[in-house]
């Protein structure tokens, strides 16, 4: 029976063939126990059967195995390396691992030696979407359509993979041919619909109007697209392009069908030759016009009025916005302000605004202890307060915010979005205890409100109380879970952990910082992994669109906020621990940590011993059922991080979480900063050249950027072993444009403190360099003192970072300067004595809603 | 292996959404009351505002709270607070929101005594400002279109104490269809004057099917 070319040891007598056969029946039916039982029976017999060995340990991590089986596998290519089973079972587990490029090897094994098997291809195709080989991927496609054209999916995903390839002319051709051979399509056929609007996008892009014009129209005709928005914006967009007449009449009918989609405005404007990006003085008279149009037209459309603010200035502004304000605070929108916040970047606009406002609360002022006059409603006046209240306080003036939320509270003293702004203007002055207090209070109006709750959790871990935070997000999660922890994580919280790294790193707990920033980036790791069962799945559902769209999205997956925070801080942290590595042994020693310390270990363990025993369990009923080959969660060994903060090389880590950043946030001037920070100790010269030349196009005068220039040029020219000769013209060429040649770093440094002496930043940079330069303590110090100077500009921010640069060089003065900080921010409460702390912890979680009752005497029951 | 392979993905993908447990938080923002109440609107008045009510459930006990503290010279225990959350009461025991802002409360109890339900309104009030509005008239006549429309058990009779120094109060009762039925002496302990009027309007039910 085995045809020639057979190997030897493969070759199995016919019995024992035949049982090989029932193996893989078994496994593709799920029936691991019998299968396991078959594939022992050979290998009793042929202990060496390469395929035989791959099976088995195939089913049993299957099984949940994972360990066992994957040494089989092993074991049995070894054995075998010549057959595609063997090949291909190695893969589908190194998949499983989601180790796709190792992988993406063994299928190209397999391949050799079976190079038209389907699922092997299919597999292939997968991987290599995922890997962004476009290159191959169009290859092994074109294999698969050769194989069976008659498969609609095959001519799609080839037409895909030419795209993705960037292609865009293949694939158009692809389509073509697709559509002149498919027959028998049902009538309303949301794929086929999908597939014409795919080649529409195909058309579009490549500037190919009048066809994609021509294929829309006689498929809107034929109803062979069903999507009737899409057909009417594909038209509108091609219309215009093609500068038709009929554009206008187009987008018109875009904006009646939806009156709030500002791209509709923004079509219908730009077919008329007006940007609303770029409004000039000549333009701004016809949009504010037919702006008006349109709100007259749609009364109670929103998107109109609002761009018209956009666009307007000066006296027009004025009359435009105080209608809007004054409809929207007499219906009592919360968001009014949040909607205006952008128009403040004009300084007119922003003035304007606050006169309207205040002149508007002067006609609706009563006090809070009579029935209000009937002419005005008391809830306007609430929300005039509360919107401004917000303007005052964005605007720094925060004792301003806090004086008109107070005479609001007098007033209605049951609207929580009155007490969370209350918090959110403390936490801004510098009160995080205040803030959580107020927040907490909020919350106990409504405690089924979510939001509310969320605030409260994120408002305690600002005020660095964790096991506080906890309690209130335990709210939220499952209760089964091993600790609300644990099951935000799971759920993908990023607020949640972006918020606990920071308390955590804000108490000196580097450990479950970095614990929890790595949580982030392996959230953002899943993501990417989510995607792969797409490659599959949108082809052959033929969601082609938004496909695309989701694979544009991953790839610049890691510019999200919530990625980019925990990447520069995290590596933070490791540059912390390269410099100091006797941080990862230190114990944590404050004394705020010993209780939730101690609390997290016991939960952890708990846990962990939770785990296990689920694990016990699972390997007790492992009789037939399918673990899948995906690894499950892996259990938490580490509950506090310190192994993590133990692990070697932490340059190489930071490293490897900055490396997304070069390409994907060029304009972040504090990616830059950590991306040099790492690249120079890592002795990496040209990539940390590179950094500080990318941070001085986006902000020259920093002083962060003023250290690392020093800093750069310290290690720079007292390099023992240079280093090559190209890198050494570089640096020699580019350097003097940040940093003069010829004078010394001191003189430098003082020239840099001269041009900016009156920012308290820049005051702090200074100092930081004179200490780098080996200046004596009292110099340095002295120099920090000068940031409390009437004539210097020191924000909240600055002064708890020369707080924090006080203790860092042990000074004895902190004390004093913490003090006339108390002082210069007299709402602050960050300044605080230790004691004066412990009692504003403390009061952070009190629930005094009731206090006001505490001077009654008569109780009713 | 292939089309079991992709269909089971199909099954992961559903997976990969991930879904946050369904907790006891139900649904999002329950401040505006979700009750259908018809907005009693004055047609007198032009303005479009609602009054409209909500249960009073553990969850909103905090504004009660903070409404009582603000609207009366008197503390009220942690029996007056376990009380009216009871399901009970529900109809009975309400916040008052004007605009989609609490700014009252109406809390009764209800007494039997031999065989006869009587309402007893422990609490009505609106806050300063929102006052001489129609809200109070309209939260009262809420209170007795309910009780008229309560089946079990039946409610003959609301009654309430009155400082005898707010003749204001009694004259809104009154209006109400309320009549003094009595005084009670010393029923304030500790502030004064310590006298007050007993109020009592009846009751009379509405069948379920007239009932509005």
């Amino acid at each position: 029976m085995p045809p020639a070319g057979i190997p030897p040891s493969r070759a199995l007598p016919p019995k024992e063939s035949s049982l090989f056969k029932e193996v893989l029946h078994y496994y593709e039916d799920r029936q691991l126990k019998k299968g396991l039982k078959a594939a022992d029976t050979i290998l009793k017999k042929f202990p060496n059967h390469g395929e035989t060995l791959c099976m088995k340990g195939l089913i049993l991590t299957h099984m949940g195995r994972r360990d066992e089986g994957l040494e089989l596998v092993k074991q049995g290519i070894r054995f075998d390396l010549t057959s595609h089973i063997c090949w291909h079972v190695f893969g589908l587990i190194q998949k499983g691992q989601k180790k796709y490029d190792e992988a993406l090897k063994s299928y190209t094994q397999a391949l050799k030696f079976d190079k038209d098997n389907m699922n092997i291809l299919r597999d292939a195709a997968h991987l290599q979407t995922q890997l962004r080989q476009y290159d191959a991927l169009v290859e092994t496609r074109h294999t698969l359509l050769r194989l069976r054209p008659q498969l609609r999916q095959n001519w799609i995903a080839l037409a895909v993979a030419y795209t993705l390839a960037g292609n865009l002319t293949e694939a158009k051709h692809v389509l073509e041919q697709f559509e002149r051979i498919v027959k028998n399509v049902p009538d309303y056929d949301v794929e086929m619909s999908e597939i014409l609007l795919y080649h529409l996008r195909i058309l579009e892009d490549l500037g190919e109007y009048a066809e994609g014009l021509a294929l829309l129209d006689s498929s809107a005709k034929e109803r062979t697209i069903i999507d009737r928005v899409s057909i009417m914006e594909f038209r509108a967009r091609l219309l215009s392009k093609l500068g038709s007449a009929e554009a206008q009449q187009a987008w018109q009918g875009l904006i009646e069908q939806n009156p709030d989609c500002y791209d509709y405005y923004k079509g219908f404007l730009s077919n008329r030759g007006i940007d609303l990006d770029a409004i000039t003085d000549e333009t701004r008279g016809q949009a504010l016009q037919l702006l008006n149009d349109f709100a007259q037209q749609f009364p109670r459309a929103g998107a109109p009025r609002r761009i018209a603010l956009t666009v307007a200035v000066g006296d027009e502004f004025k009359a435009l916005v105080e209608p809007y304000l004054h409809s929207r605070l007499g219906k009592g929108i919360p968001s009014v302000f949040t909607d205006l916040k952008a128009l403040y970047r004009d300084t007119a606009k922003r003035e304007a605004i606050e006169s309207i406002v205040h002149a508007f609360l002067d006609t609706l002022t009563h006090p809070p202890d009579a029935p209000c006059p009937p002419s005005i409603d008391p809830t306007t006046y609430v929300w005039t307060l509360y919107f401004l209240a917000q303007h005052h306080s964005h605007l720094g003036r925060h004792q301003r915010a806090l004086e008109l939320l107070d005479t609001a509270l007098a007033h209605t003293p049951t609207l929580p979005e009155l007490y969370m702004f209350r918090g959110r203007v403390l936490k801004r002055a510098g009160d995080p205890y205040g803030a959580a207090r107020w927040v907490d209070q909020a919350r106990l109006l409504d405690l089924q409100d979510r939001f509310l709750n969320a605030r409260c959790g994120k408002y305690r871990l600002r005020a660095g109380l964790i096991d506080e935070a906890v309690e209130v997000f335990g709210l939220f999660t499952k209760k089964d879970a091993p600790s609300p922890a644990q099951d935000l994580e799971d759920m993908q919280s990023l607020l949640y952990l972006t918020e606990e790294a920071d308390a955590q790193l804000r108490l000196g707990n580097l450990a479950m910082a970095l614990k929890k920033y790595v949580a982030i980036q392996k959230i953002f790791d899943d993501f990417e992994d989510d995607q792969f069962d797409f490659h599959g799945y949108s082809v052959r559902k033929f969601t082609i669109n938004i496909y695309l769209n989701t694979l544009k999205w991953e790839d610049t997956l890691r510019s999200h906020p919530a990625y980019v925070h925990a990447a520069i801080n995290a590596s933070r942290i490791l540059v912390r621990l390269h410099d100091d590595p006797s941080l990862a042994t230190k114990p944590a020693s404050q004394s705020h940590l010993s209780e939730a310390e101690k609390k997290a270990k016991k939960k952890a363990k708990k846990a962990e011993k939770k785990v296990q025993e689920d694990g016990k369990k699972g390997i007790a009923n492992s009789t037939n059922e399918d673990k899948g080959l995906d690894a499950g969660p892996a259990k938490d060994d580490d509950p506090d991080g310190t192994k993590l903060l133990q692990s070697p090389e932490p340059l190489e880590r930071a490293a490897k979480l900055l490396k997304p950043l070069t390409s994907l946030v060029k304009d972040n001037f504090e990616a830059w900063i950590a991306v040099y920070d790492v690249a120079v100790r890592r002795k990496k010269y040209l990539q940390a050249l590179q950094a500080l030349n990318n941070a001085h196009r986006l902000d020259a005068d920093s002083p962060e950027l003023h250290i690392r220039v020093v800093d750069f040029k310290r290690r720079w020219s007292t390099l023992s072993d240079k280093p090559s000769e190209t890198v050494a013209s570089v640096v020699s060429s580019t350097l003097p444009k940040l940093i003069p040649e010829e004078i010394s770093l001191e003189l430098f440094n003082s020239q840099y403190l001269q041009k900016h002496s009156s920012r308290g930043g820049a005051v702090l940079g200074a100092a930081k360099v004179s200490r780098d330069l080996g200046a004596p303590r009292e110099e340095v110090e002295a120099a920090v003192f000068t940031a409390l100077n009437a004539d210097v500009e020191l924000n909240l921010e600055t002064a708890m970072a020369i707080d924090a640069f006080l203790s860092e060089i042990q000074s004895s003065r902190q004390e004093e300067f913490r003090s006339v900080a108390r002082e210069k921010f007299p709402l602050a409460t960050v300044f605080a004595s230790r004691e004066e702390l412990q009692a504003l912890r403390r009061s952070a979680v009190q629930k005094d809603l009731v206090d006001t009752n505490e001077s009654k005497e008569e109780i009713l029951s | 292996m292939g089309d079991d392979r992709e269909r089971e993905r199909e099954r992961v993908l559903l997976a990969v959404l991930r879904v946050w447990p369904s907790s006891s938080l139900t649904p999002a923002r329950t401040r505006a009351p979700l009750l259908s109440q018809s907005p009693m609107v004055n047609e007198s008045r032009p303005s479009p505002s609602r009054v409209s009510f909500a249960a009073v459930t553990p969850n909103n006990l905090g504004t009660v709270r903070k409404l009582n503290s603000v609207l009366f010279p008197i503390k009220y225990s942690e029996k007056f607070y376990n009380d009216i959350v009871q399901p009970e009461v529900e109809d009975f025991c309400q916040l008052i929101y004007y605009n989609d802002i609490p700014v009252g409360t109406m809390c009764c109890r209800i007494e039997v005594q031999d065989g006869q339900a009587k309402l007893y309104l422990m609490t009505l009030a609106v806050l300063a400002p929102y006052r001489s509005r129609g809200i109070g008239s309209q939260s009262l006549k809420h209170l007795i279109d309910t009780a008229a429309a309560h089946a079990k058990p039946k409610i003959n009779a609301i009654y309430l104490h009155v400082q005898v120094s707010n003749g204001d109060a009694k004259r809104f009762y009154e209006r109400h269809g309320f009549k003094e039925v009595g005084l009670y002496e010393n029923y304030y302990k500790k502030i004064t004057p310590h006298d007050a009027w007993i109020l009592q309007r009846d009751i009379e039910a509405v069948s379920g099917s007239e009932g509005k």
